[in-house]
């Protein structure tokens, strides 16, 4: 107790007596842990409750039946007629979008005629199917009927409702026949029986998924044996989620990639920490000797200021557990929709502050402050009374050895190029993450040299320039050279990220924006109404490309289908193009470097395919090499003709020729429609007659800019997150120059006191203080920019092409980087204004005085 | 000539609502090139002399004339324009800023007024103090007597009328104060300063002109010589 109270008045209460200073210490801890739980529960909404509604409504089953494009509808006969008890549910499964909502919803088609009773009976909240709502007339009067279906609770629709559906590219009227309870939304589905969904979908003759629950004995490894042998080529069996659990596993570098990002806030923000108690100990070195002179161990000396750094930590903590839950708020939608778009469809779940998570969020403010703090605070315990009593804070200042800090650097930066040079170990890019930490902790420790050298040499050249002020500003940062140094790491590691990722994604966006020339060669784009995802692949009604190929002023239409296919247990998209259509444009987009349409006559109505980047990445196949593919009931062995460049899905995809695909795979619906305008026409005209043809089919048509800028809606949507974390990460760092502008001024009074004294204007006190800051971020911008660059090579070379498998070629957004940059160094000066505020009025007897 | 002149000067400060006199109804008036040391004890009223007399601080009532100039009717702006035409300091603990060089030291008052040739004007003074050869040195190169030469120095750097002398000899040894002392004497005939020194020290006060003696804000008494 006695202890406590020692703390309390040494410790605590004299950060009670600078507020702004303590409180903006707190807040760079807190948003540093907010950021880190923000992503963390968002991550987990968005991708780790993946268990999606159709996996929620799947029932309590062992095993799933799959096929590419659907399994035959034999297959089920075939299983039916084994000598084993299995319950065998096939199943239809896609998505439909509620026309008055607008809401995108899981469409499963069930077979209600085979199950009917069972559904009846069997509750949602088991993991079972849903228990569904009796309507007076009965559950099963309506089963057969195409215009039933059953909605869950949350959507609010009552029994007897009429809705209408978009389904692919037709809008439909069906009827609600009851209702099912879902706890949170998340199971949310609609839900009709299989043959009205086969109608609805225009898929006659395949399911989507047979799932088997079998006896417990054998075991189901045994099961899965046995079945797989009854089975034709192409159709798979495996233990039912695998899917969603190949999905989770792709979806790890994406959250993982996030989370690293989201620490960078934290890794500024113990920079700062580790400022405010080296401050701490330099302002209290005269204490520090009187205390020890009094009897106080070193380990007390140690303990005090680990103990305020805790204190902070603490704080920064507390509140930064509302604030993180209130982010993941906005951080969810954003990472909804890239999850979508890349990934595969999901709905989000719902935002939980569990107790683990409230207990990370404590230990990481607590644990960054205080070992960020232990280096000052050992420094405070093994100082001598009598040295700390008699010595000024400048012995402490002098205290760095910026030469050999400079070959440290040196040295790491050289471990850095040989840690990204090595390979990814189980598809993580652990050594790239390495090289990063690597490059940044060289830059720390570079900067004392580079802040000696430049504000030591700059120095009368400021005072020319910009007066006697910007001199002594100069000199008064050299003077401070360890504190100037922090500050100085700390924002230039948060612009450094914000540089670096700001390349990378430029570079990205530029790279996409080049291949997009190469692959949409078209006038127009059509595809259906209903949402599409990375897995979901809406198709149009076949009759109407060749109503539009009809129409006068059209040259030609492509087809371009997709399916969600599953190579090596993970997932891929499979792709068929129009060769007969296709045109050739003039770059190539292959690895080879060959002109497309050499390359694509070797698909020619062949079991040849090219494969995308990613897909050579996560499979480890490269031209030449054969892959086999399960295509409807058949296996088939293609040759990789080429690799192209792809950067629409990072799951991976096959291309083939459409002849090839319909060999396989016999449904002719397209999913997109690319539309050559003849060259004589006019594209409005041909667009407006389009338009006409298809008034009865809910599609979507755009021209050729409109669907790049589409793509480059959807590109900076997927990204606007990490620009969000990099925002973040320098509002901390800004804030951290604020709280230390201030301890300067305040440590400095005498010296800025004396000045008025001397002659010095209340404008001169006020510009010196903002030329500090203003130094501050120039410096800090010169190596954010330099270290930047470092490290985005590390990310688009290194860590992206690890993570993802895309080569993006180095492009410089100068247009984004000075804005961005611009406005950091006048948020830095801005930092400086309250800081000079103060300095201003000072009272210049009393601090000259002091001594 | 009349370079200060304090008429009733009186000045209160308030602390935790109460009114604590430091000065009552003093008046003084000090010629160009005389040596006056004020003496008393601590809490007597010098240093808030020294800063009525410096325009560091406004009377409570009565005025301070500096060079004629009523320091009471002038805004901030005006005060420093004052200060950084007319007036000195020299303080007990040296006041020299660690970060810049001796010659840097020195001429930072002409270099806050924009005054050019500033580099000249401190060697010339640094020369009348004696330490011309140390100008490119760091003030933790030097010794206190030394550090305290070249505060006298940057306080002269600006040919000021009044120089304000607080404790100059506080921190030094006896042979090193007595020669800034001796030093301080000599530049307030040979410049036509008026020197005004707060001091505790006897030897000290037995070097000024005039030796005004304080006690509790008023003058007690002072002594010419």
């Amino acid at each position: 107790m006695p202890r406590l109270l020692l703390f309390y008045r040494l410790m605590v209460r004299p950060l009670l007596q600078e507020p702004v200073r303590a409180a903006l210490t707190v807040f760079a801890v807190a948003l540093g842990v907010a950021v880190v739980l923000a992503i963390d529960l968002a991550g987990a909404a968005a991708t780790g409750s993946f268990r999606s509604s159709m996996e929620a409504l799947a029932g309590d089953n062992d095993l799933e039946v799959t096929a590419s494009g659907g399994v035959p509808e034999d297959v089920v006969g075939t299983l039916v007629s084994l000598p084993y008890s299995i319950r065998i549910s096939p199943r239809m499964e896609n998505y439909a979008v509620i026309v008055d909502s607008k809401k995108s919803l899981p469409l499963i088609g069930l077979d209600f005629v085979g199950e009917g009773e069972s559904f009846a009976q069997l509750d949602s909240a088991s993991g079972a199917a849903p228990r569904v709502q009796e309507n007076p007339q009965g559950p099963l009067e309506h089963f057969g009927d195409n215009d039933s279906i059953w909605l869950g609770t949350s959507l609010g629709y009552n029994v007897g409702a009429h809705i209408q559906l978009l389904i692919n590219d037709q809008v439909r009227e069906y009827t609600v026949r009851g209702v099912y309870p879902d706890s949170n939304g998340a199971e949310s589905a609609i839900v009709m029986d299989i043959a009205a969904a086969q109608h609805a979908l225009a898929r006659y003759g395949r399911v989507d998924r047979i799932l088997l629950k079998v006896p417990n004995a054998p075991g189901l490894n045994e099961w899965q044996q046995r079945l797989r042998g009854a089975l034709p080529a192409g159709v798979e069996i495996h233990p039912q989620g695998t899917g969603t659990n190949e999905n989770r596993k792709m979806l790890a570098a994406f959250r993982w990639n996030l989370q690293l990002l989201s620490y960078v806030s934290l890794v500024v923000g113990a920079f700062l920490i580790y400022n405010t108690i080296s401050v701490s100990v330099v302002r209290r070195r005269p204490e520090i000797g009187i205390v020890r002179a009094l009897g106080a161990s070193r380990s007390a000396i140690l303990f005090a200021f680990v103990g305020e750094a805790g204190c902070f930590g603490l704080a920064g903590a507390l509140v930064g557990l509302p604030l993180g839950h209130f982010m993941a708020t906005g951080a969810v939608k954003l990472m909804s929709a890239t999850v979508e778009s890349l990934y595969v469809s999901s709905q989000p779940g719902a935002i939980e502050l569990s107790f683990t998570s409230a207990l990370l969020a404590l230990a990481i403010g607590v644990g960054i402050a205080v070992a960020s703090a232990y280096s000052p605070a050992r420094e405070a315990a093994l100082v001598s009374p009598v040295e700390a009593m008699g010595r000024g804070r400048r012995e402490y200042d002098v205290n760095i050895e910026k030469g050999r800090d400079l070959w440290l650097a040196l040295a790491l930066g050289l471990a850095a190029v040989a840690a990204s040079r090595a390979p990814a170990i189980r598809g993580k890019p652990l050594f790239g993450y390495l090289a990063a930490i690597l490059l940044v902790v060289a830059s720390a420790s570079a900067i004392p040299a580079f802040v000696h050298a430049i504000t030591m040499f700059s120095s009368k050249l400021l005072g020319k320039l910009f007066g006697v002020e910007a001199m002594l500003a100069s000199r008064s940062l050299a003077g401070s050279l360890r504190r100037t140094s922090v500050l100085v790491s700390a924002l230039s590691t948060a612009i450094a990220m914000m540089t670096a990722v700001g390349i990378m994604v430029g570079s990205f966006r530029e790279t996409v924006a080049v291949w997009m020339e190469d692959r949409l060669p078209a006038d127009l784009y059509l595809r259906p109404g209903s949402s599409a995802a990375a897995d979901r692949h809406p198709t149009i009604s076949p009759g109407l490309a060749e109503t539009i190929e009809k129409l006068p002023g059209v040259a030609a239409v492509e087809r371009l289908r997709a399916y969600e296919i599953f190579y090596q247990e993970m997932p891929a998209t499979l792709v068929s193009v129009d060769l007969d259509v296709l045109r050739t444009e003039p770059n190539s987009e292959y690895f080879s470097g060959r002109p497309r349409e050499q390359v694509l006559a070797e698909l020619r109505d062949s079991d040849a395919v090219v494969v995308s980047e990613p897909f050579t990445y996560k499979h480890g196949v490269k031209t030449g090499d054969s892959i086999t593919l399960s295509l409807g009931e058949k296996q088939v062995t293609f040759r990789i003709a080429d690799v192209y460049y792809d950067y629409s899905s990072e799951r991976g995809s096959v291309l083939m020729d459409r002849k090839t695909m319909l060999r396989y795979l016999p449904d002719p619906a397209p999913s997109n429609l690319a539309i050559y305008v003849a060259p004589e026409a006019k594209l409005e005209t041909v667009r407006a007659e389009i338009e006409q043809a298809t008034a009865g089919h809910r599609v979507l048509l755009f021209s050729n800019r409109d669907i790049r800028a589409e793509a480059i809606r959807i590109f900076d949507r997927t990204f606007a997150i990490t620009y969000a974390l990099e925002a973040v990460a320098v509002i901390v760092a800004v804030m951290g120059i604020a709280g230390a502008l201030l301890a300067l001024v305040i440590d400095r009074r005498r010296e800025l006191g004396l000045l008025r004294f001397l002659g010095g204007a209340t404008g001169q006190i006020r510009k010196l203080i903002l030329v500090e800051a203003g130094l501050l971020g120039l410096l800090a911008n010169v190596a954010g920019l330099a270290l930047g660059f470092a490290l985005s090579l590390v990310l688009i070379y290194v860590i992206n092409k690890q993570s993802f498998g895309w080569t993006i070629r180095f492009h410089w957004p100068v247009e984004i980087l000075v804005a961005a940059l611009t406005m950091v160094y006048a948020a830095t000066v801005l930092a400086g204004l309250y800081p000079a505020e103060v300095a201003v009025r000072l009272n210049s007897l009393e601090v000259v005085h002091e001594e | 000539m009349l370079i200060l002149s304090l008429q009733n000067v009186s000045k209160d400060y308030l602390s935790d609502g109460q009114r604590i006199p430091a000065l009552s109804n003093l008046s003084l008036d000090v010629k160009r090139g005389e040596f006056v040391a004020l003496v008393g004890r601590s809490g007597c009223g010098k240093s808030t002399l020294l800063n009525l007399a410096g325009a560091m601080d406004f009377p409570t009532a009565g005025q301070v004339l500096v060079d004629g100039v009523s320091t009471s009717s002038l805004e901030d702006a005006g005060l420093t324009r004052l200060r950084r035409e007319k007036v000195g300091f020299i303080f007990q603990s040296f006041q020299l800023l660690h970060t810049l060089t001796v010659f840097e030291n020195v001429e930072l008052p002409l270099l806050l007024a924009g005054k050019p040739n500033a580099r000249e004007a401190a060697r010339e003074r640094l020369a009348w103090v004696e330490l011309d050869d140390l100008g490119h040195r760091y003030p933790h190169q030097l010794s206190g007597g030394q550090m305290q030469r070249v505060a006298i120095a940057r306080a002269l750097i600006h040919s000021p009328s009044i120089l304000l002398a607080d404790e100059p000899t506080g921190n030094l040894d006896t042979t090193t104060g007595n020669v800034i002392l001796e030093l301080l004497r000599r530049l307030t005939r040979q410049q036509n300063t008026a020197t005004i020194m707060a001091t505790h020290s006897v030897e000290a006060a037995a070097l000024a002109d005039m030796v005004v003696q304080l006690r509790d804000g008023k003058i007690e008494g002072i002594t010419r010589r």
